[in-house]
């Protein structure tokens, strides 16, 4: 560390050498005079000798530290001087660093805060849940989460795969909250591992320990931040009282903090230990993957098979699979953001080629002072860092402009991002590691766009430079072409931007424009809570009845005040939400066997169904009023149906029989066969999962039929929705005011949060894509403009020799438009080959749309013309006689 | 000193003003003369290169710097050479015979 001493004790270094040099002129003096010359003769000699005794001095300075720094900060002096002399080019060079750059940011906290740190747990990343598909036709559901206390201990005790092993059921109690009884809010029971296993440590009291598993133990729960707020205000005193969970007092133990959410439930009750059944997440050993653990699992339950009655894993033929926590809360959201991460890089390198131009074009038009400096002494090394500093000031200024930029945009896609796509733990913000990775871009952006033009210009002879003849000869030399190379990128790269973005905006209009098949209009909905005067004992026959008439009664009295209410069309009991499905029911149907599943969507629903959706009639009947109370063991099928599972027959009269209704804890009476009555036209579904549109097989049957305890109802008004909405809940409480409506809204509103996750991925692309179309028109206008520039000693040769105004400006349109040509080119190749990896992101749309990729090279073509226009008129305004003065 | 031998100069200044301060303290001068004279006036080493050698010596700790008093009574900057400048010299040492050894092996073949 002495250069740095030395650095602050810079005069007394000095005053020391000079004084360790004179010592030796005055040494080689006294040598001399003692070798017989006299006192002036040797002097003078000395001195010859010696040479300059600064330069000398010079010389000594340069070998040490601080003169490096010294030059570094006259570097840095100067590139200032120059950024702000050259203020046109350093604002165009920081704006479209900073887009890049900030975008980047934007997406990579995005990305790291979805993917790295979603969730608040304990190594989350090694967590995977479990589940259990069927592989054949055996009228249970497709796949099942839950596993039953006799299997979740085997897999507890016999995998080999797992660290740990936590286990979550969700009930629905009816919790006692001291004020008043409110009915199913959500609980979940965990083993008591559980808050070990995630991590996190309460925010006041305890969370649930060994000994709150034991059979005896009083029984305690965690309440949820939320709730807490919500229903207590945050008081710290509700702690340790007791409150009523299904009639039984229970003690609140601990109350998690805000962003502990897990199993998205309002609190958590210990298992008892003997009755831990429930959704299974393991961690895995450290070097597992999730298929190896998959197979385990997979091995031990077919070891373990054992048909029904009693039996464990009693499906015929099963698979075992496994995915990762993350992958289970965020699913699709993955491949948007790898989409949107490709899409932000490829703008990264049109800013960057973007930048790179601009100071290609600037060092050019700088040869003559580097080939000053050059002749005047100036190291190659020393003109390199020079131009690196600059551009490093110029990083730096645009790495602080990208991070404010990013910070407010942040801002903006966070409130994009469609609720429900990320769990509700994940906190989208810029970290540190992401701040360090954009600040890693840009050192490797000021690398990338200051050494190349840094390296071109040593390159080849100084003296024609020196002489300054290149102007004169048209700028088509090397740098040209370089230059246009990149501005060729450029157009490439900005068209599989906007490819992708086009693609997604074609297909979120089929999705958006899509004809359902019903019309959503002027629907209103809601779902209601049943109290558990409503609710059945298991296998009590008799109370099953009762519970099923009650239900049925409420049903028939509430439709009709509905249908009474002024401004209602018609009314109907529904099941699922059209256009959303539930999951899909084993169809039998007699003197048809199949090996494959046959699989309906089935809808219990009330006569007038068909006509609130506005569903045409085809052939037969539609249910009545008159299947409703006596619950008869009718079907109405849709086209679909008719189709797929009745080819070349007719299906009035035939009998089906869903498999759906006879899982063990259904409450219908099992095996029925409903006769086929009627078939209606088909209406477009989905599932969550799936964005796309399909049409599938589907019945409805009268609501009689099924005990279902979730109710809901909807009406199609002749007038605002909404309105109806707060007179059917007056009607429900005439009826019967312990019944609460869960759940409310327009059916044409709830169709909107289908849109939202496209929606997202839209308006992100898109902007990306807007921000590259600017750049390039700035990429294409800088060249041109300095092109011409270059060139007007020629055109100013041309007019003189008669050339018109209209000629000059098409020979520059013209150049212009070729870079565009060749750029728009191979930007279509490369999106011919890239947007396949949009596939899964465009549902309704080719990768290859001829429409959009049409459309897109249009509108680079005539963003291209548009940068060319400004600098050929310029051209064609040359006035001759200046532009041969021009030298 | 004649242009061709300020190449063959260059790289080995450094090991050769090592060598001389590890004879003894010695002020830059005095290491000039010696030089001279041990090199029977084949090295003239011209204090444009010497000094910059000395003080890059001393950045790098091979060599240490003190003011003291000549025998005439002169306060001079005597340089001494390091343990660690001890250690670099007699590495460089060994290389540099081997070095010559090799060069004049190859020079001496008979054609």
């Amino acid at each position: 560390m002495r250069w740095l001493g030395r650095l602050f004790r810079k005069s007394r270094a000095e005053k020391n050498l000079d004084k360790e040099l004179r010592f030796h002129l005055e040494q080689q003096i006294a040598d001399y005079v003692a070798r017989g010359m006299s006192t002036e003769e040797a002097r003078r000699r000395a001195q010859l000798e010696f040479g300059g005794l600064e330069r000398v001095k010079e010389e000594v300075r340069d070998t040490r530290w601080e003169t490096y720094l010294e030059n570094l900060l006259r570097d840095f002096r100067y590139a200032f001087r120059n950024l702000r002399k050259d203020r046109r080019f350093s604002l165009v060079a920081i704006f479209a660093l900073a887009l890049g750059i900030g975008s980047c940011t934007i997406v990579f906290s995005v990305v790291y805060s979805a993917l790295f740190n979603a969730l608040p747990y304990k190594y989350f990343g090694r967590s995977v849940v479990v589940r259990l598909n069927t592989l054949v036709n055996t009228g249970l559901g497709k796949e099942r989460k839950y596993f039953s206390p006799e299997e979740v201990r085997a897999f507890q005790k016999q995998n080999h795969v797992f660290e740990d092993v936590i286990v979550y059921a969700g009930f629905r109690p009816a919790y006692d909250n001291g004020h008043f009884i409110r009915n199913f809010a959500n609980g979940t029971r965990v083993t008591t591992n559980t808050f070990d296993y995630l991590g996190v440590p309460p925010l006041l009291g305890r969370t649930v320990t060994k000994e709150d598993g034991s059979p005896n133990a009083p029984p305690v729960f965690v309440m949820n931040y939320r709730l807490w707020e919500k229903e207590f205000g945050g008081d710290p005193k509700i702690l340790n009282t007791s409150f009523t969970l299904n009639g039984t007092p229970t003690t609140l133990v601990g109350i998690m903090p805000l962003h502990f959410n897990a199993f998205d439930t309002s609190f958590w009750q210990p298992f008892r230990q003997d009755q831990v059944g429930g959704s299974l997440m393991g961690r895995l050993k450290p070097g597992v993957s999730v298929q190896t653990a998959a197979a385990d699992l997979d091995a031990i339950a077919h070891r373990l098979h054992k048909p029904n009655p009693g039996g464990i894993f009693p499906e015929d033929k099963f698979s075992i699979s496994a995915e990762t926590l993350l992958d289970s809360l965020i699913g699709n959201f993955k491949e948007t953001l790898y989409a949107l991460l490709g899409a932000v890089l490829l703008l990264l390198l049109i800013a960057c080629s973007n930048v790179a131009n601009l100071f290609l074009a600037r060092a050019t038009a700088r040869q003559r002072e580097i080939a000053v400096r050059a002749t005047l002494g100036a190291t190659h090394g020393r003109l390199i860092r020079q131009l690196l500093v600059e551009s490093f000031v110029l990083a730096v200024a645009s790495s602080a402009a990208g991070c404010v930029l990013a910070y407010s945009g942040l801002k903006v896609v966070v409130a994009l991002i469609p609720a429900g796509t990320l769990p509700e733990e994940t906190v989208i913000r810029m970290d540190m590691p992401v701040l360090f990775l954009s600040l890693g871009l840009t050192i490797l952006t000021t690398v990338l766009c200051g050494l190349a033009p840094a390296l071109h210009v040593l390159q080849g002879e100084l003296q024609p430079r020196l002489a300054g003849s290149c102007k004169g000869t048209g700028g088509s030399f090397r740098h040209g072409k370089l230059r246009t190379a990149l501005v060729v990128s450029e157009v490439a790269l900005s068209i599989v931007l906007l490819t992708g973005a086009g693609l997604l905006m074609r297909s979120f209009f089929v999705l958006t424009r899509v004809d359902l098949g019903f019309d959503p209009q002027n629907i209103a909905y809601f779902q209601l809570n049943l109290p558990p005067s409503y609710f059945f004992k298991w296998g009590d026959a008799a109370s099953i009845k009762s519970s099923l008439e009650k239900k049925n009664a409420l049903t028939r009295q509430l439709l009709a005040r509905m249908q009474a209410l002024p401004g209602v069309t018609s009314v109907s009991e529904f099941n699922n939400l059209p256009p959303l499905t539930s999951e899909a029911s084993d169809t039998i149907i007699p003197g048809k066997p199949h090996q494959q599943r046959w699989e309906t969507i089935i809808d219990e629903c009330s006569e007038g169904y068909f006509k609130t959706l506005g569903l045409s009639l085809l052939r037969g009947r539609s249910l009545s009023e008159d299947d409703m109370s006596p619950a008869r063991h009718v079907a109405v099928i849709n086209q679909t149906f008719a189709r797929t599972y009745f080819p070349n027959e007719d299906p009035l009269g035939h009998e089906v029989k869903f498999g759906n209704l006879d899982l063990p804890y259904v409450e219908t009476p099992h095996n029925i066969y409903f006769e086929i009555v009627g078939i209606v036209g088909d209406f477009k579904t989905r599932d969550y999962d799936n964005p796309s549109w399909q049409t599938v097989p589907h019945a409805f049957m009268p609501y009689s039929v099924a005990g279902y305890s979730w109710r809901s109802f909807m009406a199609r008004s002749a007038t605002d929705p909404y309105l109806l909405l707060k007179n059917f809940a007056q009607e429900l409480r005439a009826l019967d005011p312990s019944v609460e409506i869960a759940e409310s809204g327009t059916l044409e509103s709830s169709l909107h949060k289908f849109y939202r996750g496209p929606q997202f991925e839209l308006v992100t692309l898109a902007s990306f894509a807007g921000i590259g179309l600017v750049l390039v028109l700035i990429g294409i206008f800088s060249v041109m403009a300095y092109t011409v520039a270059l060139r007007t000693n020629e055109i100013g040769v041309r007019v003189a020799l008669g050339a018109q105004q209209t000629n000059i400006l098409r020979l520059v349109l013209l150049n212009g438009l070729r870079l565009v040509a060749v750029g728009a080119l191979i930007g279509l190749l490369a999106s011919f080959g890239l947007t396949r990896f949009l596939v899964s992101e465009i549902p309704g749309v080719s990768a290859t749309d001829p429409l959009t990729f049409s459309a897109v090279v249009m509108v680079v073509v005539l963003v291209g013309l548009a940068a060319c226009v400004l600098p050929a008129r310029r051209a064609a305004s040359v006035d001759p006689l200046v532009a041969l003065r021009y030298e | 000193m004649p242009e061709g031998k300020a190449e063959y100069l260059k790289g080995t200044l450094d090991l050769l003003i090592l060598k001389i301060v590890a004879l003894g303290p010695n002020h830059g001068y005095a290491i000039a003369q010696r030089l001279r004279q041990m090199s029977k006036d084949f090295f003239q080493v011209h204090q444009g290169s010497l000094y910059p050698a000395l003080h890059r010596l001393e950045d790098r700790g091979w060599l240490e710097a003190e003011w003291k008093d000549t025998e005439t009574g002169r306060d001079a900057k005597f340089y001494t050479l390091t343990r660690k400048g001890r250690q670099h010299l007699e590495a460089e040492v060994v290389n540099w015979e081997r070095l010559s050894e090799a060069v004049a092996l190859v020079l001496r073949a008979v054609e």
